[in-house]
């Protein structure tokens, strides 16, 4: 098993990124194009805590390397099942994901954490991702380890730009919704 | 928004995020937890898309993955 892990701070508020997050995977994202979909399977909240609890299935379409898809066959298109979980009193997002598609070969686990900094909690926001990665194919040593070497690279790299692309819908978001609230205004 | 896995509920997909993200910023955060106007348009927006995930398969898919899932479930839906 590898373990990738990345943290960063994004400057805008807990509120607008967790509002932001929902559209991640949009038009406004050009840097993470091997996101094909995002659908919502289900959705509720919690009575007693107001936890937010939401499926989703993700679809990606990426290159994956010549010799992993010989190896195992498939085909491009992968999907990825999410849970997360908003805490709207502590202040917390928890998204949990793992991997559909060729589960039988590879496990891929991540949760990503997104909650108000500590040193600045009203205008910046924490993201925490943790992604444990396990070739399950039986067999070689070499070639599991081959398999995880090949998967955190996959890992980082995606994690980056999905960082670049975020930073451009929140922007965006910003902007849009103070447009919106200028009109608003000026029709009173 | 993303676009939904079958392009014949791409529409009715985009009217149910539309709604999400409205009641998500003006309500749910707020602490309005409870109101659900965006339910009717979900339910539309599940019928197309399970009958799609069921001729793809997936159902069988997300069905074993929730199996797995549901030790791990409890600790996150509880509040630390």
């Amino acid at each position: 098993m590898r373990v990738f892990s990345s943290t960063c701070t994004f400057d805008y508020s807990w509120e607008e990124v967790s509002t932001a997050n929902w559209r991640k995977y949009c038009p406004w994202n050009d840097k993470s194009t091997h996101v094909v979909a995002v659908d919502t399977l289900s959705r509720t909240v919690d009575l007693d805590t107001g936890i937010l609890r939401t499926e989703r299935l993700i679809t990606c379409n990426q290159s994956v390397p010549q010799w992993v898809l010989s190896l195992f066959g498939g085909s491009a298109t992968s999907h990825v099942y999410e849970i997360s979980y908003v805490d709207p009193i502590s202040k917390r997002v928890t998204m949990c994901s793992s991997n559909l598609t060729w589960s039988n070969v590879l496990k891929v686990q991540e949760t990503v954490i997104y909650r108000p900094s500590p040193s600045t909690p009203t205008s910046t926001t924490s993201f925490n991702q943790e992604a444990k990665i396990t070739a399950l194919c039986g067999g070689w040593q070499k070639i599991k380890n081959k398999v995880e070497e090949a998967s955190v690279e996959r890992f980082s790299q995606n994690a980056k730009r999905g960082k670049e692309g975020f930073e451009a819908v929140l922007e965006m978001s910003r902007r849009v919704f103070g447009e919106q609230r200028e009109n608003e205004n000026s029709k009173i | 928004m993303a676009a939904s896995i079958a392009p014949e509920c791409n529409d009715i997909k985009e009217k149910y995020d539309t709604c999400f993200l409205k009641w998500y910023s003006e309500k749910y955060l707020r602490g309005n937890t409870t109101s659900n106007e965006c339910e009717e348009l979900f339910s539309k927006y599940k019928s197309c898309l399970n009958k799609v995930l069921k001729e793809k398969g997936i159902d069988q898919m997300l069905e074993d993955a929730r199996k797995s899932n549901s030790e791990v479930e409890s600790e996150y839906i509880r509040r630390t």
